[in-house]
């Protein structure tokens, strides 16, 4: 009995011992594991969440459709469509479904059959084989269909796709660019908008087992896509095209390596048209389209050189010179040494200079092209002369600083800012001279007449239309506007001046003596009736080049009192005998005037003597073949209607000898007793002169235009000779009365 | 009424008188002589109310965990469900059993014959025993159509056994006789101190079965499991009232044997590390980084609240068979920092209630098997916590009550009958 108390005593009281100690060490290992489990929770609770979620939810993407590219019109230049990949899995191929399978491929998608039989056959343990991408809705639909027919959807599959299209894909690749097989932006304005015009990929997050399949009844997260937005440039197809083809004719005509050509609009600074030639097709920017360059690369055997010159042609040909390359702009700079000058009072309207052929500054004599010299000279003569040695002159008047302060203030040592890519940032000291870099006294003799100096071909546009836009430099910008999928604008670009660099008075009075320029002195080339042309004509001569190469160019715009337009034509490298600006590019340039001012509606607006120029006897034709007739019109201006189904003219409407509106219209008669055709006279009434006249000749009338004053476009018909609905033959001449209307009081 | 509870005291007060009489009586202790086959007297409602919530928990949670599993492997979301319940019904048929078995009957049958069927299934399952990976761990066994872990069962032998011969010896584990032999009365008088007592036997006896238990498992590269036996073997001795100076004997030893074995390059460090992932669980430590990870990640994405009861993402095939060793993880990720805790604290109600019956026992062998139970879940508590929760390396130890297995879930369920049968004569308040 006491043993056993003994023992139940003892027993509690040891057990008590050493459970104590055991009780206060698992309590604090529990407590441990408590505070490591908060700790994990909340603390680290958020980390390991979101670790866990993206092993989790397995996102798949929803693409954005790419916004499309319009010109200004709301044509399309570049949009995305739809297209398919398709494919095959040729470990399904049997014996049984193979000539099914073969023969849709072959037939439906033309894929070559010979090569699709032998791939087929040799990846037959594979499970995909790529047939044919970039196929589109209907023949995907087609061997889709197929493929249901013959049971063999287990064989042949689609993945959708997108292209990019370019319906015109030549006309402005140097600027629009092109986009990489991904889809993204690679060059031009695709690359320079890549992000806007990509927009934001949707996403699904879709919630998966740790053997990636999805869960059933698993939570799904879906984002939208955010579709590119969709860019409304101001670039014209139209003038894009006369902009290119002059260009492209200039290129051939002058053998030359280059030539570039912008179109703006000389208030704003939109940008109308521009285009480096050779360029691309932006649908298939990887192959050379210049075919004298393509035989250039052909004729090299080294495949290393070969792939070289290869890539280096294609860089070329994307490259857009009229922002990223330098030049000398030559007699052009003139016009701002002129402008600098008149502004700081240097020199005024009436300086008067006498030009003996050459000038000496120190140790250095220059020589102007004319060696007898142009004699007595006024800022004017200076510009329609292209006098080297007045420039000088004027150069060394205004000095370093006054020079270079007017050199940055047109805005030649800055970007335009223009929103392309690949615009080049002018290097004080290398591309052009700084007072604090490298400008010295004999160096201001040079940049003087445009050489030494260098710019781009977009400075050049934006600061000529300064002067145009009454001494405003204005930020060039291409995109207009940028709007979503209904058509909501998203931006819109407002104008940017960007500084006063000269008054309104020296921009009107160097604008005037452009007008000069163009009438009557070095680019009277680019002279178009009526449209007031201002400008001026460059020669430069490259350097770093092994001969003798030069850089011709005509920058103005028109019409000279109230602008519209301006153009640049730079024609690099031409190897003709003719190579001066004056001689080839302000031609260019005039025909650009020629046909856009007419496109955008501006009236002409003809002097006098203009008119008098404007009608012309008709020249005699009877007696002559119709086909020689027709070529002896083909020179000037008339349209020709041939009525009867004659040889030989055997009368014609006006007489020859009559007096004609130059672009009316001739009628040739080739038979004897045809009754003559008549036409309906109809209302001119309150249109202009250009209008009437095209209205006039759609019916086969002339007009005499008559009228008292013509100086002003504002002029509108308010009489007819012949009242409407009047049957006259056609061929005759119309009187049409004008007068100024609008006349503020 | 009155007349059986006199009976019963009277029976208990004979039980003692003849158990501790002398030492030979343990041979032939009568089935009278312990008071009876029976268990009497109610057992304690506190820890079958806990176990009660922890099954149901367990239940709940494990139908949540294993569902996609489930559904992979046999079609049935509730394939592991349906299995694990038979394992409750059969664990808690056997429970309430065993909590009416008179816990002294195990002493014998336990402590001897528990030890001898253990010893034979550790050595049979490093013979015939099966691993799902092919590598060179053996610690799965099949008879018919039941498939367990020996050592499982090896655990609650060990208890068994070793409460039995320390209960058995325990004169000579408290005697502070010096040993007659004359090596041991040279030693002694070489120290001056009787170092070498009688309880030396007692301890060397018990260091023999600890040993072998422990060698067996290690062979068999169940490191947990071994130290799991460890953490049980100290907690008996200690409560077996060994003397705290054998513990740091048996600590010198163990470094001693170590340091002998690595200065004279017995063992190389090379060789050391081999061992260590020989005997390791770690066999696939990319593996486990990736068990651990996604744990974490589980546990992190419950937060404070937890996703909600089935709401679990980490178990759809992320966290490797989310059932077993880390369903911890999937509760917190559905159930949050408060599900967690309620799980730690279910668990130390129930290790509470082990240790107030093991204090109370009126046994000293009741109290150490009691110990023995309680210290074990609590070891595989703290150490399946600990792996889920990056606490520690990961071992490879279940959940007790939630994780997937039949076996273990008997055996514990086994454990806690025998704990209740304790309580059942433990001078506690029941209620």
């Amino acid at each position: 009995m006491a043993i056993n108390q003994a023992d139940m005593k003892r027993n509690s009281l040891t057990a008590k011992r050493g459970v104590i100690l055991l009780c206060v060490f698992l309590a604090v290992l529990l407590i441990a594991l408590v505070g490591r489990l908060g700790f994990l929770t909340i603390v680290k609770g958020e980390e390991y969440r979101v670790k866990a979620e993206n092993q989790q939810y397995n996102a798949s993407t929803v693409a954005s459709s790419r916004g499309a590219i319009y010109d200004s019109n709301m044509n399309v230049i570049a949009q995305t469509a739809s297209v398919w990949l398709i494919y095959v899995n040729p470990s399904k191929v049997t014996d049984k479904n193979r000539e099914d399978v073969i023969r849709g491929l072959v037939d439906i998608l033309g894929v070559d059959e010979e090569s699709l039989r032998k791939n087929i056959a040799e990846r037959s343990s594979y499970g995909y084989y790529r047939i044919k991408s970039e196929v589109e809705y209907n023949e995907k639909t087609e061997i889709m269909t197929y493929a249901r027919e013959k049971k063999i959807t287990d064989v042949i599959f689609n993945d959708p796709d997108t292209k990019r299209y370019y319906p015109d894909g030549t006309l402005a690749s140097t600027v629009i660019g092109f986009t990489g097989s991904d889809g993204y932006g690679l060059n031009g304005l695709e690359y320079y908008y890549d992000d806007a015009l990509t927009g934001v990929d949707g996403k699904i997050y879709t919630l998966q087992d740790g053997n990636s399949n999805d869960l059933e009844n698993g939570k799904e997260v879906y984002y939208e896509p955010v579709n590119g937005e969709n860019h409304v440039l101001t670039l014209n197809n139209e003038i894009q095209t006369i902009l290119r083809s002059a260009c492209l004719t200039a290129l051939k005509e002058n053998g030359a390596e280059n030539v570039y050509g912008v179109v703006m609009n000389t208030k704003t600074g939109a940008v109308l048209g521009m285009c480096n030639v050779p360029d691309y097709d932006s649908n298939d920017p990887f192959t050379i389209a210049d075919a004298a360059t393509l035989e250039r690369i052909e004729a090299i055997i080294d495949e290393e050189e070969k792939d070289k010159a290869i890539s280096e042609a294609r860089y070329s040909q994307w490259k857009n010179k009229a922002v990223a390359d330098y030049y000398y702009p030559g007699s052009v700079y003139k016009v701002f040494l002129v402008a600098g000058a008149m502004e700081e009072g240097v020199i005024n309207e009436n300086t008067s200079y006498t030009c003996h052929g050459t000038i000496s500054v120190g140790d250095r004599t220059v020589k102007d092209y004319n060696p007898i010299g142009h004699g007595a000279e006024t800022p004017l003569t200076l510009l329609v002369n292209s006098c080297n040695t007045f420039s000088v002159y004027v150069g060394q008047q205004m000095g370093i600083e006054l020079f270079y302060k007017y050199f940055d203030a047109f805005g030649f040592t800055e970007k335009t800012g223009v929103d392309l890519p690949g615009e080049t940032t002018p290097v004080p000291g290398v591309t052009y001279h700084s007072p604090d870099v490298s400008f010295t006294n004999s160096n201001l003799v040079s940049v003087s007449f445009g050489q030494s100096n260098q710019v781009t071909p977009m400075q050049i546009a934006t600061a000529v239309s300064a002067i145009g836009n009454g001494g405003k430099l204005m930020t060039p910008y291409i995109v207009k506007k940028t709007v979503d999928d209904i058509g909501n604008t998203i931006n819109e670009t407002v104008p940017q001046v960007k500084r006063q660099v000269v008054s309104e008075s020296t921009a009107k009075t160097v604008a005037s003596y452009m007008e000069e320029v163009v009438k009557r002195g070095t680019g009277a080339n680019a002279y178009v009736a009526g449209y007031h042309v201002a400008g001026k004509t460059g020669t430069s001569e490259k350097t770093g080049v092994e001969e003798i190469k030069y850089i011709a160019s005509f920058a103005g715009f028109a019409p000279c009192d109230d602008p519209e337009i301006t153009v640049v034509i730079i024609i690099d490298a031409p190897s003709g005998a003719v190579y001066s600006g004056g001689d080839i590019a302000a031609p260019v340039a005039g025909e650009v005037f020629e046909k856009v001012l007419p496109y955008l509606g501006v009236e002409p607006s003809y002097t006098e003597s203009e008119l008098a120029k404007l009608s012309e006897p008709a020249p005699e034709l009877v007696g002559m073949s119709v086909s020689a007739a027709k070529s002896e019109l083909a020179g000037t201006q008339h349209s020709v209607r041939v009525i009867g189904n004659g040889d030989t003219v055997v009368s014609q409407s006006p007489e020859a000898g009559r007096t004609t509106p130059s672009n009316g219209v001739i009628v040739l008669y080739t038979e004897e007793n045809i009754p003559e055709e008549t036409a309906q006279v109809p209302d001119f009434s309150g249109m202009t002169v250009s209008q009437a006249n095209q209205l006039a000749v759609s019916r086969g009338f002339n007009i005499k235009i008559s009228g008292s004053s013509f100086s002003s476009s504002s002029v509108i018909a308010y009489k007819q000779e012949y009242s409407e609905g009047t049957e006259l033959e056609i061929g005759s001449s119309i009187t049409v009365y004008f007068r100024t209307s609008g006349i503020s009081d | 009424m009155n007349e059986s509870v006199a009976r019963r005291k009277n029976s208990t007060q004979r039980n003692y008188s003849k158990t501790d009489n002398g030492l030979m009586s343990f041979a032939v202790g009568a089935i009278k002589d312990k008071g009876g086959l029976f268990a009497k007297g109610a057992f304690d409602l506190k820890l079958f109310i806990f176990l009660a919530v922890a099954l149901v928990f367990g239940l709940v949670m494990l139908y949540s965990a294993s569902y996609p599993d489930g559904y992979s492997a046999a079609g049935d979301p509730a394939y592991y469900f349906k299995k694990q319940l038979t394992g409750v019904i059969i664990g808690a048929v056997l429970m309430i059993m065993i909590s009416k078995i008179n816990y002294k009957m195990f002493m014998e049958i336990g402590g001897i014959g528990g030890s001898l069927v253990s010893m034979g299934l550790l050595v049979l399952v490093l013979v015939m025993g099966e691993n799902e990976d092919g590598s060179s761990i053996k610690r799965w066994m099949r008879i018919g159509p039941i498939e367990f872990q020996p050592s499982d069962i090896a655990k609650l032998t060990l208890i068994l056994t070793l409460s039995y011969v320390l209960y058995i010896l325990h004169p000579y584990v408290v005697s502070k006789k010096p040993l007659r032999w004359t090596a041991a009365q040279k030693i002694n008088a070489l120290v001056g101190k009787p170092v070498l007592n009688e309880s030396a036997i007692a301890v060397f006896i018990c260091a023999v079965i600890i040993l072998a238990y422990v060698g067996l498992v290690l062979i068999g590269s169940h490191l947990s499991g071994a130290i799991i036996m460890m953490g049980i073997a100290v907690v008996v001795l200690y409560t077996g009232e060994v003397r705290l100076t054998w513990f740091a004997l048996g600590i010198v030893c163990c470094i001693i044997a170590f340091a002998f074995a690595y200065f004279t390059g017995i063992i190389k460090p090379y060789q050391i590390q081999r061992i260590l992932s020989f005997v390791g669980d770690n066999e696939d430590p990319l593996g486990a980084d990736w068990q651990t990870n996604q744990a974490l990640y589980a546990i992190g994405s419950g937060g404070f609240f937890g996703k909600g009861l089935g709401q679990s993402i980490q178990k759809y095939d992320y966290v490797p068979e989310p059932q077993n060793d880390m369903i911890y993880s999937i509760i917190v990720e559905e159930l949050g920092f408060v599900g967690g805790v309620a799980i730690i604290i279910l668990f130390a109600l129930i290790i509470w209630r082990g240790t107030v019956i093991g204090i109370n026992s009126t046994t000293r062998y009741g109290a150490m098997v009691a110990f023995g139970i309680t210290f074990k879940l609590a070891m595989q508590v703290a150490l399946n916590i600990g792996v889920a929760t990056d606490f520690i390396p990961n071992t490879g130890i279940t959940l007790p009550f939630f994780s997937y297995g039949r076996t273990a879930l008997v055996v514990n369920l086994i454990e806690m009958g025998v704990l209740l049968s304790i309580s059942r004569s433990s001078r506690i308040r029941k209620d």
